[in-house]
C-alpha cells in the first residue's frame, strides 16, 4: 500500500470514507452505549417524574428539564468519557496504536465522538419523550427550544472534560472521581451564583435567574430569552474546542499541522468560554424575569407573545392565558354562582382577567411586583395573577386555583357591596356568600361573617339569602350602587 | 501471614487507593470552609462519600486473574480484609473532615452513606469487575443527592432505600445500608472483582 | 535500503539499552536474536518509530522517521507487532483489524479486501466474527499479525511473534514471514533459534544492546562448527559460541 493509493479516489472522499468506516466500530463497541440504560432510569428518576408532578406548561418543564437533566449526564457522560480516554493505556495498546499513520489525535477524537453521538442520542430521546408527552398535555404557546439546546451543547463538553482527564491521566481511579469532580464543580459553581449580573450562570444548569428557580411566571406573557442561553452555548462550545484542543498539543498527538489546527482550536474554545463568562456577568434582571445580556438582546424579545385568552363560560368570563388552561376550570367552576349573581350588578367587572408579574431586583433579592387584584378601564376589568406565577412553584393547579378564589371572591363583594361595617352592607355579604361559601377557605377570613347571631343584620342576611338568585340578583342591579354607599337600612333589604 | 497480607495489599494498589482517599478528604475538608447554602452543604460530602466508596470498591481488582483464584482458602479472607480495611479508613477520613467544620448530618450521616455506597461499588465489582465498579456508586450519589433536593421541593423521597435523604438517626436507613455493605463484601470475598475485561472496553 | 542505522543508542534512565548499532537491511527476512535484555525490544521499537534514539541516525524506506511528515509516510507502510499484544476485548477480529487497516490509511473501498486477505493469511477466517476476548493465546498472535500486514507494509517488526503458536501455526507463519519477505524488510525479534534457521536469509545477534554478529544463518552456524558451546542444533552452537566470544 503506498501514499499513492491513499489519494487515489481524492483526499476529501477518502478521508471522509476513512473516518466514516472509523466511527462506525467506534460507535458500535462504544461504552457510552451501556451506560444508556443507567442515564434512562435516572432521566426518569429524576427528570420525567418530577416534570410530570409539574403544570403542564412549556415553560416550567423545559427549565427544569434543562437543569435536571444536565445534571444526569454530568457524571453519566464524563464517567464513561473518562473511562473511554483511558482506553489505550489500559489495554496496552499505547505503542501498537502510536506506530500508525493516523494521529492520535484523530483517533482520540473519533472515540470522543463516538461517546458524544451515544450521549446526545441519549439525551434527545429523553427530551423527546419528555417533550413529547407535555406536548399532549401543554397549551398555548409551543415548546421553548434553546433549553434543550444547551443541554445538547453540554454533553459533547461533558464527553470532552472526562475524555480528556481519562487520556491525562489514564489511572483506574480516574473515570469515579471525574465525574464526581464534574458534578461537584457545576454544583459549586451554582452556590456561586449571586445576583442576575454573576458571570457564574454561564453554568448549563442556571435557565434563569437562579434565587427564583424554575418557576411558571416566566417566559408566557413574553418570549423565552435567548441571551443566557446563547451566551452559555457559546461558553460550552468553547469549552469543548479548548479541551478537544488540549488532546491534539502534545508532539505525540501528531504533526505540525494538527497541532497548530489544535492550538488554534485550544486559544479559540478559552477565548470563546472566556468572552461568554464575561457576558453572563452583564446580565440584568429582564423586566419580566429572565436574564438579559445587552450585548446579545434583541429588542423584538421585550415585545409581549400575542395570544386568545381562554375564557370561562360563567356570566362574568374568567379569561387566562391559554397555557394555563389547566387552571381555568379549577378558578371557575366554583365561583360560577357568585360570578352569575354579580354580572351586571354595578360595580362588578364585566371579564376577570390574567395578568402578568414584573420583577425587579432588590438588596433583599427578587421583588415579584403585580398590578393584579383592582379593577382596571371600562367596562372594568378585574385582573389576577396565579400564585405559581409569582414565585411559589411548589402549588399544584387546585392549591393554586384555591387560593385565588377567595381573592376573588372577596374583591367582587367589596366592589359591589361595600366592605364596610354597615350592616345593610353585612347582611347582603353573608346572603351572597352562602352559596360559594365552601371554596372561599381562609380568605378572607371574616368576610361576611361579622354579624352577630340572633341580631336584626343576621335575621336579615337570613331573609336575603333565602330569596331565589334571580330575585337576588334583579335586586343588587337596581340597589347595589345606593348599598355601597350606605343609604339602605336593614329594613330596605328584601 | 503478615508478609502476605503486605503483598495482598500492595497488590490491590492499597497505598493509591489510601492516597486518593486521603485526596479527597483533603478536598471535602478545604471545600467546608467556605459557606455552602443549604443545598450545596447536604449535597457536598455525599459527592466526597460516593468517590471514596469508588475508590474502595475499584481497589479489589486483582492483576492477577486465574492463578489467584486457584490459589486456596485465604483469598477470600484477604478480599474480605482488604475491603473493610479501606472503607475503616475512608470512614475515619471522611470523619476527620468533620473536626473544626460543619459537616452536614455528622459523622453518622456520613459513614452510613459510605458503607452504602461501599456496598453497591462492591456488589458492582463482582458483577462488572474492578475498574468498573464506581459505576452503581456514582448512579445511586445522583438519586441521593436527587433526595435530598427533595426535601426542600416536594414531594420529598423518604424511602429508607434511598438512605442519603433519610437523617443520620434513622434506622431504617442504617438498616438498608448495612445490608447492602454486607453483601457486597460477602460477594466480594467470595467472588472477588470480576475478571473477565467487560464489555465495550 | 528500507532500514538504515548508524550508531543508534537508546537510553533509559542509566540504562542504555540500545548502545551503538549501525545495521542495514532490505527486503528480505532479518532474524534478530539474543539473550534477555539484548536490547532487541528496544532496537524494534525505535525501528517502530514508537520512540526516538537518544543519538545516531534512522533511516527507514529511505525516510526520516525524526521529521514528522516522513514519519506519517512511514507510518503508512510499517506492520508491527508489539511483544505485548493489546487488544479491544469487544471488538471482533475482523473490527480489530479493520481499525488498524483505517490508522495506516489503507484507502476505505480497500479496506474490507484488506481486512479479508489479511486475517485469511493468519489462519483466522473462521474466526473472523468472534470476539477478542475468546480467543485463545496463539490466536490472539495472529490477529496480532493480521493487523500487522493488513496495509501489505515494506517494513514489518514482529517481537516475538510465534510465542504461543503451536507447531503446526509456526510452521505456517514461517511459510508466510518468507512471503511476505518477498517484496518486504521483515525484521523478527525471537528467542526460537529454529525459527531463525527456517524463515531469515540474515540474523542478527545482539548482547548488551550491540550487534555482536550480523551475517546468514549458514554463517551463524558455522560460527560454532568445532566448538563445546551450548545448543542441541548447530545453529544453537553457533549463537553460544557467539555470545561467548562477545563476552569474553
Amino acid at each position: 500500500m503506498t501514499a499513492a493509493t491513499v489519494e487515489d479516489r481524492g483526499p476529501g472522499r477518502a478521508w471522509v470514507a476513512g473516518a466514516a468506516r472509523l466511527m462506525r466500530i467506534e460507535l458500535r463497541r462504544n461504552a457510552m452505549i451501556w451506560m444508556l440504560p443507567v442515564a434512562g432510569v435516572l432521566f426518569w428518576a429524576l427528570t420525567y417524574r418530577r416534570s410530570m408532578a409539574l403544570a403542564p406548561l412549556w415553560n416550567v418543564r423545559a427549565m427544569t428539564m434543562q437543569s435536571t437533566t444536565i445534571a444526569v449526564f454530568i457524571p453519566t457522560v464524563t464517567g464513561v468519557a473518562a473511562w473511554t480516554g483511558t482506553r489505550e493505556a489500559r489495554r496496552r495498546l499505547t505503542d501498537l496504536l502510536s506506530v500508525t499513520s493516523r494521529s492520535r489525535w484523530r483517533r482520540q477524537l473519533a472515540s470522543w465522538a463516538a461517546t458524544t453521538a451515544w450521549a446526545l442520542g441519549c439525551y434527545l430521546a429523553c427530551v423527546g419523550v419528555l417533550y413529547g408527552v407535555t406536548a399532549t398535555q401543554a397549551t398555548g404557546s409551543g415548546p421553548p427550544w434553546w433549553p434543550v439546546l444547551v443541554g445538547a451543547a453540554s454533553v459533547p463538553a461533558l464527553a470532552a472534560l472526562g475524555f480528556t482527564a481519562g487520556t491525562v491521566l489514564p489511572s483506574r481511579y480516574t473515570p469515579p472521581l471525574v465525574a464526581m469532580g464534574a458534578f461537584l464543580m457545576f454544583e459549586a459553581g451554582l452556590e456561586l451564583v449571586h445576583g442576575a449580573g454573576s458571570p457564574w450562570q454561564i453554568s448549563p444548569l442556571v435557565t434563569g435567574p437562579y434565587q427564583l428557580g424554575d418557576y411558571e411566571g416566566l417566559a408566557t406573557f413574553y418570549p423565552y430569552l435567548p441571551d443566557l442561553p446563547i451566551a452559555q452555548v457559546i461558553f460550552l462550545v468553547g469549552l469543548t474546542l479548548a479541551l478537544l484542543g488540549i488532546l491534539g498539543l502534545p508532539s505525540l498527538a501528531g504533526g505540525r499541522w494538527p497541532r497548530l489546527v489544535a492550538a488554534a482550536l485550544t486559544v479559540t474554545g478559552v477565548l470563546s468560554a472566556a468572552t461568554a463568562t464575561a457576558l453572563a456577568g452583564t446580565g440584568r434582571l429582564d423586566p419580566h424575569g429572565m436574564i438579559a445580556i445587552p450585548a446579545l438582546h434583541n429588542a423584538a424579545d421585550d415585545r409581549p407573545v400575542a395570544y386568545t385568552p381562554v375564557c370561562s363560560h360563567t356570566a362574568i368570563p374568567v379569561c387566562l392565558h391559554p397555557a394555563y388552561r389547566a387552571y381555568l376550570g379549577a378558578v371557575s367552576t366554583d365561583l360560577a354562582p357568585l360570578l352569575d349573581e354579580l354580572a351586571g350588578v354595578p360595580g362588578a367587572p364585566a371579564r376577570i382577567a390574567q395578568t402578568t408579574t414584573t420583577y425587579r431586583w432588590t438588596d433583599d433579592g427578587i421583588d415579584i411586583a403585580t398590578s393584579a387584584w383592582t379593577m382596571h378601564g371600562t367596562p372594568p376589568v378585574y385582573t389576577i395573577v396565579l400564585p405559581n406565577q409569582a414565585g411559589e412553584p411548589a402549588l399544584s393547579v387546585d392549591q393554586s386555583a384555591n387560593r385565588v378564589k377567595g381573592r376573588i371572591a372577596r374583591d367582587l363583594v367589596t366592589a359591589v357591596v361595600g366592605g364596610g361595617s354597615d350592616p345593610a352592607q353585612q347582611a347582603v355579604t353573608a346572603g351572597v356568600l352562602k352559596g360559594v361559601r365552601p371554596v372561599l377557605g381562609s380568605e378572607p377570613p371574616d368576610l361576611g361573617r361579622r354579624i352577630t347571631p340572633n341580631t336584626p343584620a343576621a335575621v336579615a342576611a337570613q331573609r336575603f339569602a333565602a330569596l331565589p338568585v334571580g330575585t337576588r340578583h334583579a335586586w343588587l342591579v337596581v340597589h347595589a350602587a345606593d348599598l355601597k354607599a350606605g343609604r339602605i337600612t336593614l329594613d330596605q333589604l328584601p | 501471614m503478615t508478609r502476605l497480607v503486605h503483598l495482598h495489599l500492595a497488590s490491590r494498589r492499597v497505598p493509591a487507593a489510601l492516597a486518593a482517599l486521603a485526596g479527597c478528604a483533603i478536598v471535602l475538608w478545604a471545600a467546608l470552609h467556605r459557606h455552602w447554602d443549604a443545598y450545596g452543604a447536604l449535597q457536598l460530602p455525599l459527592l466526597f462519600e460516593t468517590a471514596c466508596a469508588s475508590v474502595v470498591a475499584i481497589a479489589t481488582a486483582s492483576p492477577f486473574g486465574d492463578p489467584e483464584r486457584v490459589t486456596g482458602h485465604r483469598l477470600p479472607w484477604l478480599r474480605m480484609a482488604t475491603a473493610v480495611t479501606l472503607t475503616i479508613a475512608a470512614a475515619a477520613v471522611l470523619a476527620a473532615t468533620g473536626i473544626g467544620t460543619d459537616l452536614a448530618g455528622g459523622t453518622t450521616t456520613a459513614v452510613r452513606n459510605l458503607a452504602g455506597l461501599t456496598g453497591l461499588g462492591l456488589l458492582c465489582a463482582a458483577l462488572l469487575g474492578g475498574a468498573l465498579a464506581w459505576i452503581a456508586p456514582v448512579a445511586y450519589a445522583l438519586l441521593g443527592v436527587y433526595a435530598l433536593y427533595t426535601q426542600w421541593h416536594g414531594p420529598a423521597l423518604t424511602s429508607p432505600c434511598i438512605w442519603p435523604g433519610r437523617p443520620g438517626d434513622d434506622l431504617g436507613g442504617a438498616l438498608c445500608s448495612g445490608i447492602v455493605l454486607c453483601a457486597g463484601l460477602v460477594a466480594i470475598a467470595i467472588r472477588g472483582a470480576r475478571d473477565t475485561p467487560p464489555p465495550a472496553g | 535500503m528500507n532500514i538504515d542505522i548508524t550508531d543508534v543508542t537508546r537510553r533509559f534512565g542509566r540504562t542504555r539499552a540500545v548502545a551503538g548499532v549501525t545495521m542495514s537491511a532490505g527486503p528480505g527476512v532479518l532474524g534478530l536474536l539474543g539473550p534477555n535484555g539484548a536490547g532487541k525490544t528496544s532496537l524494534l521499537r525505535m525501528l517502530a518509530t514508537v520512540i526516538p534514539p537518544t543519538s545516531g541516525r534512522i533511516r527507514l524506506l529511505e525516510r526520516d522517521p525524526g521529521v514528522a511528515a516522513q514519519r506519517r509516510a512511514i507510518r503508512r507502510r510499517l506492520g508491527y507487532v508489539p511483544q505485548h499484544l493489546g487488544y479491544y476485548p469487544s471488538f471482533t477480529v475482523v473490527e480489530f483489524v479493520e481499525y488498524f487497516a483505517l490508522l495506516k490509511e489503507v484507502p476505505a473501498a480497500q479496506v474490507p479486501r484488506a481486512v479479508a486477505t489479511a486475517v485469511e493469511r493468519v489462519g483466522l477466517g473462521d474466526k473472523a466474527r468472534a470476539r477478542m476476548r475468546t480467543l485463545s493465546g496463539g490466536m490472539l498472535r495472529r490477529a496480532g499479525i493480521a493487523q500487522a500486514i493488513v496495509n501489505d507494509p515494506e517494513l514489518l517488526l514482529l517481537d516475538e511473534p510465534t510465542a504461543g503458536l503451536d507447531p503446526e501455526q509456526r510452521v505456517a507463519f514461517r511459510g508466510l514471514l518468507r512471503d511476505l519477505g518477498q517484496t518486504a524488510t521483515v525484521v523478527v525479534s525471537t528467542h526460537l533459534v529454529e525459527d531463525v534457521g527456517a524463515a531469515c536469509a540474515q540474523v542478527a545477534l545482539m548482547d548488551g544492546g550491540r550487534i555482536v554478529f550480523h551475517g546468514t544463518p549458514q554463517e551463524l552456524t558455522a560460527r560454532g562448527e568445532g566448538r563445546t558451546a551450548a545448543g542441541d542444533a548447530p545453529l544453537e552452537r553457533g549463537y553460544s559460541t557467539v555470545l561467548a566470544e562477545a563476552r569474553s
